[in-house]
This record gives C-alpha cells, structure tokens and sequence, in this order.
C-alpha cells in the first residue's frame, strides 16, 4: 500500500493525488486544472517541468506534487532545489511516482519534505536511509552553508 | 598528499554501511535489481561478462605506498591477485565476488580508499597529469582544485542522477598530459600575477559514438568561483541533456545540440544567481586543500648530469629506458619515473600483487611514499633521486615493471575489451599482444619515436582510440569481431580525432596494417619528424593506399 512520509514520519495522506479532474481544496491536480481554481489545491507537477516559466506561480501553493518518472531521471531534483532556493517555496514538497527508497537522503537535501513510497516496507527503508548520512560537503537547497564554511566541529 | 578529516573518515564509513545494508537487502530479494544496479554502480560495481568488476577510485591518480599494499593485500585475498590500472587512472578488480564487496570497501576504507562515483551517471573520478606537483613544465599544481571539485562533486544531492556519466580533467603544465580536450568538462588552470589560479573551461569533449574536442566557454575564471560555476553547468546539463536516448545523453550532445554560444548563455545565467553564493571559496580552504599538497622534504641534491651519462653509456638498455621513461623534476636531482606496466604478453595495465608491493616499497625508498597512476594504464613514482635511478631501473626489471616504452608504440593505451567486459564487440586484449609481439625489437621502436597506439573493443571508447596516433577499434559485423583503423589522433595540446582509414580488418591482420602504416611513415618522414606530423603533413591519403593496395 503506498505509504506517505512527511517530516521525518509516516502520515496520514490528507491529499488526494489526481491525474485529471478539476481543482478543489484537498486535491492535487496538473497545472492546466490547478490554473482555473487554485484556491487551497496542490499542484502535479512532471520533473522536467520548466521551472522559470512557473515558479512565482506556483510558489504560493500548500502542495507541489513532483512526479519522478523513472528513480534515475534527476530532473525533479534540481526543480526542487530551485523552487525551494530561487523561488522561495514554503508549502509542503512531495516526491512521487518512481521513488527508491535509498535516493530519499538526496531528494531531502534537494527540498522534498513528504514522499509517496510505493510500500510500508519501502517507507521504511527510507527513513533508515534518511537517518543514515550525518554531513555533506556541499551545499543544498536544506543547507545553503557548505561545510567548508561551518565551524570545525571534529 | 589529501589526509582524511575525522569528518572524511566517518563520511566514507557511513557508505560503506550503506552499501552493506544495500547488498543485504539484494540478496534477500528487498530491492529489485534495477535498483540495485543503479546502487552498485555508484560504489563502482559491474556485473561483468564472468564476474563482476569492482573499480576502487584513486582521485587525480595519486595514492599512497600504504594505500597501494593494502589494494595488493585485498586483491590477494578477495580476487586473483592482481589488479588492472584504469584510463581514469583508477584501479579495477575483475574477480570479486558480490558478497564479499561490502568487506573490500571496509578494508578500503580503513586506508582512506572506497569506489564512490567510480561508475553510473554521475560526476566520476576527476583526473589530473600524472606528473602534477612535480613536472618541471607545470605552471600551477592542479591536484588541490581536483580535491576541492572531488569534496564537492561526493553524493551530492542534485548531481548524483545526470543523464550520462561525467568526467572533468584538469591540467596545469604547458604540456596537456590529462587530455582536457576530450572530457566534459576540460579545466586548463594558470597563475594570475598575484599567485592565485585562473581557470579556463573547455565543455563538452569527448570520445565514445561522438568524438568531439571541447569548446572554450569561459576564460580567466578566477579560483574562489570554481565550484559555484561548475554548478552552473551541472545544473544547465542535468535539466536539458537529453534522457531519451542513452547514446545522445553526454553533454557533449547539448553544447552541440544549443551551439557552444548558447550553452554559454545558459551557463551564465544561472552563473548570475549562484555567483558569490556561500559556495564562493574562501582563499582559507584554499590554502587549507593547498597545505596538503606541499613539496616533500627534499634534499638538497644537485643534478647528476655526468654519473648518469656514464652509466647511460655502459647500459643501452638504461640509456633507452632514461630516454623514454624518465622525466625532468622541478627540483634539482631529481627525476620522475614511469614504470611500464606493457611487456609483451601481458594485458595492459594488469598488475600482480607483488608488482603492487614492489612499487609501494621503491616508493618509500626513492621518495617519499607517494605513487601516481597515469592514464596511460602506467605506474609513476614521482620523486625519485637521479643518483638512484639505475638502481631503480635494475630493480623495476625484475619485477617486469622496466620495460623502456613508455610513450612509444608498444606502451599501447588497451580497454579490458571482449575478454571481460560486457558492453565489448570485440577483444582487445589479444590485438594489442599481437602487436606487441610484432614489434619487439627496441631498436626500430625507439627509431620510430613517440607512437600512441589506443584500442578499445567498443564505440564507448574507454581505450581512446579517437585520440590515438593510430587508433583500433573493435567492431562487430556479424557476430564476428572486426577492426577499424584511424590516425592522426592527438591528446596533447589541441586534441584532435584520429580519421578513419577505410573498411575494418580481421584480427590477424593489424599488425600487418600496423607495419605498412609505419613502413609509409618511415618511407617518407623527414628528419626528427614524429609519426603524429608526419601524419598531419602527409594526409591520410598515402597510407590509406599503401593499406589498401592488395584489396583494389
């Protein structure tokens, strides 16, 4: 059973998930469809999605819904990045579609903070993952801050 | 050399916990195998023709004698006792078994080793001259910026799933030894007056399906905006280069695909937002990467001009080796030795577990235990006394690690081919000793001078044979293994692609192409003139007919 994931714990998924249908509070639905009536919906967004042609106006939205096409294809990362770090997005994040549970760390740092993973197995899994790694060189969307910058904790 | 951080230590650790956990739950049918694939490969795991093949990184190429005993130690024990020197300057296990791979990366860790980004799509192994840091033709060391790209470019969270696999070479000496001209991102690095480096940065090189030269996209970039612009283009290639079709995927498609002057629009564009970010480099983690990389103590030591003119005369065999294997040192005294891993009958780049040991204790005995692998699949010792470089010599001859080719024909560039590779059409390991055994006088192969010979037993070109003098590839037409042959290839300065002579040849005859390809040069060279000139002077017309003359 698919299985959400949001703030580091499994949630109870209040949205529903639409790949047609009209916009309403409590939906997630395509841009065309979230464009007529965007009042408290979410938007279903593809991975390849270009970001600057939507960005400010999808930055007020509760829910953008990114949809992974394949768990390789890394095109859902960098919009993420930039809907979070250029455009300055606050709502709720979420990963779906093909999401293996061990590249759930990545999309983390990349701004996703809800996941749709295909099983309770898998939504475990991820959270070990998630829970796995305790620094990064770089900088992320999470942590503008590389750790060349951070004050030497070791 | 780098010496890990606590943080450095800890960070590969908690992968190779990861890749345990992810083996187990493979093994116990958790994760599916297309997942796994994907997994392993970013801890350079191949499933292979007959096992799989585990490629251990060794950044810019550089290791230590400790890091080496303990790859000859695992080899010894996990596989069949040796190794293979990759063109990435990596080095490969071919016989590990998967269950055991999650113990060598722990054995490799506790000596500051792993196989992180060594395969899949993503920033791999960044390369550099194997003579960096020591070179007397190099401007500015390029090995602290590679270990800052590497720091960098490690599991980071955007970048790991690109649509193809990436390579970045950086040289800094006036000699291109790193083949910049080829790589997807190619960075040319020089002093500014006030000691600081400036880069220049050629995108979109490469081999493969495609070969192509890299275009300049951005001159003089100033140090302390390295990393925010290498993000710039990772972020331009990782959105718009194409996935649909895994031979159209390398960056290379896209710089082509948008002229190299848009793709510089584009990189710019997205220059402007993250430029002066918190990625900006402060000039103290330069310095700190830097630190890292300062000379070794060395001796006060004077030329040795006229003890080693003497010995040279007394021993052809060392007076050739000094010819071909020995390069100058920017200190006095001091020289840098390639130790060839191409006698004949031996697969280039394989190396035995004794060899391995051999060349970790020379390293400690004439020098400062420091070990370079170059491209060219050979080991280099980079420090080593001119006054102890016959005695090196003898000993690198006992150990079949003496042969004086380097650069030469035999010193062939060869892919591990259809004798172990999957994606292979072809084997290459067979053609390259068939050639070997063909030219096996020193004599006529030191007359014939500086001859880069490069085969690869696929179109994905991991021998480089595009950038070869004279380039092999194996072809299938079919189902059985055919060869096609070009010259005019160069890596050095500015790159160029071998042309294609004409219709393939079986196996058995190369090395009668390769002889009437070099009776032609021989014929009609003027004096001092290298192949590669000769080749650019005379067209590809005179030798096409002299190897086709029999067909027509």
């Amino acid at each position: 059973m698919p299985t959400l994931l949001r703030q580091g714990g499994v949630a109870e998924d209040d949205w529903k998930l639409l790949a047609e249908g009209e916009a309403a509070p409590g939906r997630i639905v395509p841009l065309g469809a979230w464009r007529k009536a965007p009042d408290g919906a979410g938007v279903w967004v593809e991975g390849d999605a270009e970001i600057d042609e939507i960005g400010d106006e999808i930055r007020a939205a509760p829910v953008v819904a990114v949809r992974f096409p394949a768990f390789a294809d890394g095109r859902g990362l960098s919009f993420a990045s930039l809907l979070r770090s250029r455009y300055g997005f606050r709502g709720e994040l979420r990963a779906f579609g093909e999401i293996v549970p061990d590249l759930t760390p990545y999309m983390l740092r990349c701004g996703f903070d809800a996941f749709l993973l295909a099983s309770a197995r898998d939504a475990e899994v991820a959270l070990a993952c998630m829970g796995r790694v305790d620094g990064h060189y770089q900088a992320s969307a999470t942590e503008p801050t590389p750790r060349f910058r951070q004050p030497v904790a070791e | 050399m780098y010496q890990y951080t606590a943080f450095d230590q800890r960070f590969v650790e908690a992968r190779v916990a990861q890749f345990r956990d992810q083996t187990e739950r493979f093994l116990a049918g958790e994760l599916d195998a297309d997942a796994f694939q994907q997994l392993r490969l970013r801890n350079g795991l191949y499933i292979q023709r007959l096992a799989p093949m585990l490629r251990i990184a060794v950044p810019y190429g550089t290791l230590s004698a400790t890091q080496l005993r303990a790859v000859a130690a695992i080899s010894r024990r996990y596989d069949k006792g040796y190794g293979h020197l990759s063109t990435r300057q990596n080095i490969q296990l071919n016989w590990p078994a998967l269950e055991v791979v999650p113990d060598v990366l722990a054995a490799l860790a506790e000596v500051q080793m792993h196989c992180i980004q060594t395969s899949g799509s993503c920033i791999r192994n960044i390369t550099t001259d194997q003579f960096a840091g020591v070179a007397a033709d190099e401007a500015i060391d390029a090995r602290p910026y590679c270990e800052i790209m590497r720091q960098w470019s490690t599991f980071h969270p955007e970048f790991d799933w690109l649509p193809r696999k990436f390579k970045i070479a950086v040289n800094g000496a006036a000699a291109d030894r790193a083949a910049t001209g080829v790589h997807d991102i190619g960075i040319g690095v020089r002093p500014a007056a006030d000691g600081t480096a400036l880069f220049d940065f050629h995108v979109g090189g490469g081999l493969g399906r495609t070969p192509v030269v890299g275009s300049l996209i951005r001159e003089g970039l100033p140090e302390q905006h390295l990393l925010t612009y290498l993000e710039a283009i990772l972020r331009v290639y990782n959105r718009y280069g194409r996935r649909d079709n895994k031979y159209k995927a390398r960056i290379k498609i896209l710089v082509r695909a948008m002229t190299p002057e848009r793709f510089r629009e584009h990189v710019d564009a997205e220059w402007a937002h993250l430029r002066d970010s918190e990625s900006t480099l402060p000039a103290a983690e330069i310095a700190r990467i830097k630190a890292c990389f300062a000379p070794p103590p060395y001796a006060d030591l004077t030329d040795a001009t006229a003890e080693l003119a003497a010995q040279r005369l007394k021993a052809p065999a060392f007076d050739r080796w000094m010819r071909t294997n020995v390069a100058p040192h920017k200190r006095a005294g001091y020289a840098i030795a390639t130790l060839s891993t191409k006698p004949t009958g031996v697969p280039p780049g394989d190396v035995t577990d004794q060899q391995m040991e051999a060349v970790a204790d020379w390293s400690e005995r004439f020098g400062f235990g420091e070990v370079r692998i170059s491209h060219e699949q050979n080991f280099v010792l980079p420090d080593v006394p001119q006054r102890s470089l016959r005695e090196l010599f003898d000993l690198a001859c006992e150990q079949a690690l003496g042969q004086a080719n380097a650069g030469l024909l035999t010193d062939m560039i060869c892919c591990p081919g259809g004798d172990f590779c999957a994606l292979a059409n072809a084997k290459s390991i067979p053609v390259a000793e068939a050639i070997q055994r063909r030219f096996d006088d020193y004599d006529y192969l030191h007359d014939l001078g500086p001859l880069d010979v490069n085969i690869s037993g696929c179109m994905n070109a991991c021998g480089h044979h595009h950038v070869g003098h004279i380039g092999i590839l194996g072809v299938d037409k079919r189902g059985d293994e055919f060869y096609q042959i070009s010259i005019g290839g160069s890596q050095a300065g500015t790159a160029s692609i071998g042309k294609i002579l004409g219709p393939s040849f079986q196996r058995a005859e190369v090395p009668d192409v390769i002889e009437k390809i070099l009776d032609v040069y021989v014929a009609q060279r003027h004096e001092g003139e290298p192949f590669l000139q000769a080749v650019q002077r005379l067209g590809v017309e005179p030798f096409r007919q002299r190897v086709y003359a029999d067909a027509a």
